[in-house]
């Protein structure tokens, strides 16, 4: 054995055909969609509510106010305080989340099939009847002003909101974080709440997703006792337009004096979910910034060690969401890296990418699906995607197709018009005095200095 | 619920054992290898070594060209990673089935040929990646020294958790290519690890793989273990960091009985009791009624040459840390006097769910096994583990937090905005 040729590289096999679950759609009459599929080898059932109730829809003086209504369900229901309704979830073992995005609010139980009766009469029953008491929502408020504050010195933190607000017009939405603030925060009253709750939390438009030990037939006649009498309301309309808030490309320093690193950001705004060119942008990031080897990490972790690691990606929403290339560098590298990171995306560009760039890429991205399908968790948000975004039932079982199918002219091509030097929003937080005159030599276009007090 | 999981066991001549369980849901596998060498393991002035050293087995070996590793690895549809802690260094992949021959080769190739590709250049540039990762992680973080400075109080300086994973900087300059090979040439060798493979494969078809690229790396010396006397603290211990936070943040450390001894799963329990969950006894004092935290947290760090209890308060705006300790002793207190029996329930709900979520994922299975191996010396353990956790009592619990945490000095840190140290919890708020 000790014969073998070491320098022969073991060709990967033949990649096994992957089946994703079959999906099961059924629906309620109240408008409420039902999606079970089984997984797993463990007795426990996923359970994840999906509403059309994202901050998008939040007016804009009320930032925030989507997350604080997904938060306080937990706060207590008509017939449990929410130390009692903490009790009865965990002497079931049971872990309630709810978190609210931009397009929805997910609310989420996993528990041992056992003990799923019980667990999910609770789960509507925190979702059906919240009594969003006074003293615990000015709590809730209270600790969300708290974790705003601690955002403003978490340099990353900050670094990601800054740039949605120099990426985006002041107008869009996706401007502010989804915990809102300060200034919006602080007003939300107990009434806020309520009102939020009472024109998004409806089961139109919404669905309930069942995964793992569960089989339709018993998940349908639980989705029917538990959730078949909810009354549907009027869907909200959610509508505002996507705009860039510089057509040239600035950048934007927030100071941090003394600061060790720099966070840098370089964004743009991107495009829909549901853009043609999704394949083609999803290999054509790989190769830019969505991997290890990506060209992004290997410049400027592997060849300058400027960096612990390099990124970028598409935040695909219902409505164009960034695009975001992140990195943190030493302060005395900052002006290189940011000049090294545009000049990958500038060669991407001009020249495209190797046959087999595309290639690996195309295979990374197609390998790592069934990885991520591990657990009940796993399968649950990937379901999660197809209501969100109103994708066919299907869409799984074509992805590895869809990713094959995209060649090194897709990714020249969508390089070329999604990534644009000439428009970017370029955020560096860290030391404004040692960085900005750097930046200004760099000669890519106007700096602001910006200080958060 | 049954946790009892199906590991096949075997051992190559060169002493690496080998744990093999099959679970064909998805067709994946996951390659898992544990060295036995960790920050632990190495002295005072030369910290941070073994991590520094975790970077360089990603850059090539004899057979695999610089870069060529996770190349070869993402093009196959796969991810991997590695990690180091105190007492252990992981390896981690997860593969397709047909990719599994590829990363034992690339596995067993970094463990045999690792020093023929290691050249000073490649030292420099990952010292730098490191430099970077501990600005990103720790330095440039609110309460990111916080950890490294509460283990600094707890274990004195010759001690080998006194000092943090990433190490000291100063220190990483003075590694030079000589510590890597000495380094190499005691810990990573085939009888200082363990391989476990989950998912997609069978002993069968393991076994004659694992054999041929692992099987002609020879057998290392006998490897040093540290043996340091049991740490403990003559009496309390207190320290105030200035920090660029916002909110003070108080946290408590106690010396408490090592992974698996009798006590660790008392204290694991306890954790649950007093912090982390809605329903626990400090986040309803503190956080919903008296509103004086914005959150808590208290957890049993447990380890090879002993553990630490922790528990740790984040102040809301404007509060001082000095009632939060007074707080948190009380609640022990409380704690050491009766504990209920709905309470442990849920504690033991709490801690079966976590292990139960670990276990699902083929990767976290393959972890558990490596870790379970080294801990326990039994890679099957899951199912006594989970029987570890039903033999709890309230009386066990409760005698526990008065043994290692009531009758026992702390080391308390505060950190505290910049030029606020009159938010620091002061001494004398003791029993």
């Amino acid at each position: 054995m000790s014969g073998i040729d070491r320098t022969r590289v073991p060709e990967p096999g033949e990649v096994v055909a992957f089946e994703f679950p079959a999906v099961q759609r059924r629906g309620l009459d109240n408008g409420l969609a039902l999606l079970t599929a089984r997984h797993g080898q463990f007795p426990l059932v996923t359970a994840v509510l999906v509403l059309d109730a994202g901050a998008a829809g939040e007016p804009a003086d009320k930032a925030g106010l989507a997350h604080l209504t997904a938060n306080a369900l937990e706060a207590g229901t008509r017939s449990r305080s929410g130390e009692e309704l903490a009790w009865a979830l965990e002497r079931l073992g049971v872990e309630f989340t709810a978190e609210a995005s931009w397009d929805a609010v997910s609310l989420a139980i996993t528990v041992p099939r056992q003990r799923l009766e019980p667990a999910l009469e609770l789960f509507a029953e925190i979702v059906r009847q919240p009594a969003f008491p006074e003293d615990e929502i000015a709590r809730l408020r209270d600790e969300q002003l708290a974790s705003i504050l601690q955002r403003q010195k978490e340099p990353r933190a900050l670094a990601n909101d800054m740039a949605a607000r120099f990426i985006f017009d002041p107008d869009v939405p996706y401007a502010r974080p989804l915990i809102g603030l300060q200034t919006s925060v602080a007003g939300l009253t107990r009434d806020d709440v309520d009102a939020y709750y009472r024109a998004n939390f409806q089961p139109a438009g919404g669905t309930l997703i069942m995964v793992g030990d569960i089989d339709p037939d018993a998940a349908a006649a639980l989705a029917e006792r538990h959730f078949g009498d909810w009354a549907a309301a009027p869907r909200r309309a959610v509508d505002f337009h996507v705009r860039r808030r510089v057509e040239k490309t600035t950048i934007f320093v927030v100071d941090r004096p003394d600061a060790v690193q720099s966070e840098i950001r370089i964004g743009d705004v991107g495009v829909p979910r549901h853009h043609e060119d999704y394949f083609p942008l999803l290999v054509m990031n790989c190769i830019l910034g969505g991997a290890f080897t990506s060209r992004l990490n290997l410049s400027l972790r592997e060849r300058h060690g400027f960096t612990y690691g390099a990124r970028s990606g598409f935040a695909f929403r219902r409505q164009p969401g960034p695009f975001i290339i992140q990195v943190a560098v030493a302060t005395d590298v900052t002006a290189p890296a940011v000049r090294e990171a545009l000049r990958e995306v500038n060669a991407l560009r001009e020249h495209g990418a190797t046959p087999d760039e595309v290639s690996a890429a195309r295979d990374y991205l197609a390998g790592i699906l069934p990885l991520e399908l591990q657990t009940t968790e796993q399968l649950a948000a990937r379901l999660a995607d197809l209501a969100v975004f109103s994708l066919p039932d299907d869409y799984f079982q074509h992805y590895p197709a869809r990713i094959a199918a995209v060649d090194a002219d897709d990714v020249r091509r969508v390089a070329n018009e999604h990534l644009r030097p000439d428009r970017l929003a370029i955020v560096v937080v860290g030391d404004a005095q040692r960085v900005a005159p750097e930046l200004e030599a760099l000669g890519l276009g106007p700096v602001e200095v910006h200080t958060i007090t | 619920m049954s946790l009892s999981l199906t590991v096949e066991t075997f051992a190559l001549a060169n002493g690496l054992r080998v744990f093999v369980h099959t679970d064909r849901s998805i067709p994946i596998v996951a390659v898992n290898l544990w060295y036995h060498v960790g920050s632990k393991d190495e002295r005072p002035g030369r910290t941070g070594f073994a991590h520094l050293f975790e970077h360089l087995m990603f850059e090539g070996s004899a057979h695999v060209p610089a870069g060529a590793f996770d190349e070869l690895l993402e093009a196959a549809g796969a991810v991997n990673n590695g990690s180091t802690t105190p007492d252990r260094t992981n390896y981690w992949m997860v593969v397709p089935t047909g990719a599994l021959e590829l990363a034992l080769w690339l596995e067993s190739d970094r463990m045999g040929w690792l020093l023929p590709a290691t050249t000073q250049e490649k030292l420099d540039t990952q010292r730098d990646v490191v430099k970077n990762e501990c600005r990103q992680s720790y330095e440039n973080r609110p309460y990111g020294l916080a950890w490294e400075t509460l283990l600094a109080a707890l274990y004195p300086p010759e001690h080998p958790y006194h000092w943090p994973t990433i190490g000291y900087m100063a220190d990483l300059d003075t590694a030079g290519l000589d510590d890597v090979r000495v380094f190499f040439r005691t810990y990573y060798a085939p009888n200082n690890a363990t391989l476990a493979l989950a998912g997609d494969v069978d002993v069968e078809t393991a076994r004659p793989l694992v054999e041929r690229y692992f099987g002609a790396i020879p057998r290392g010396p006998a490897v040093p273990r540290p043996t340091p006397p049991p740490a403990r603290l003559a009496e309390e211990r207190r320290v105030v960091l200035e920090d660029s936070v916002q909110l003070p943040r108080l946290y408590m450390a106690w010396h408490s009985p090592a992974f698996f001894a009798p006590g660790d799963a008392e204290l694991d329990a306890a954790s649950a009791i007093l912090a982390g969950h809605r329903s626990s006894r400090l986040y309803r004092e503190l956080v919903m009624e008296r509103q004086v935290a914005q959150d808590v947290d208290a957890f049993q760090n447990s380890g090879f040459l002993g553990s630490s209890f922790v528990v740790v308060v984040t102040a809301r705006p404007g509060v001082g840390l000095t009632e939060l300790e007074r707080a948190v002793r009380e609640a022990l207190a409380s704690m050491a006097a009766a504990i209920e029996p709905r309470e442990l329930e849920r504690a033991r709900n709490h801690l079966e769910t976590s292990l139960v979520d670990e276990l699902q994922s083929v990767a976290g299975r393959a972890d558990r096994f490596n870790l379970y191996a080294y801990f326990t010396g039994d890679p099957g353990y899951a199912q006594k583990d989970l029987e570890r956790l039903r033999r709890l009592t309230p009386e066990s619990v409760r005698d526990a937090v008065r043994t290692y945490l009531v009758d026992a000095p702390a080391a308390v840190l505060s950190v505290v905005p910049a030029g606020r140290r009159d938010l620091a919890a002061e001494a004398g708020t003791g029993r």
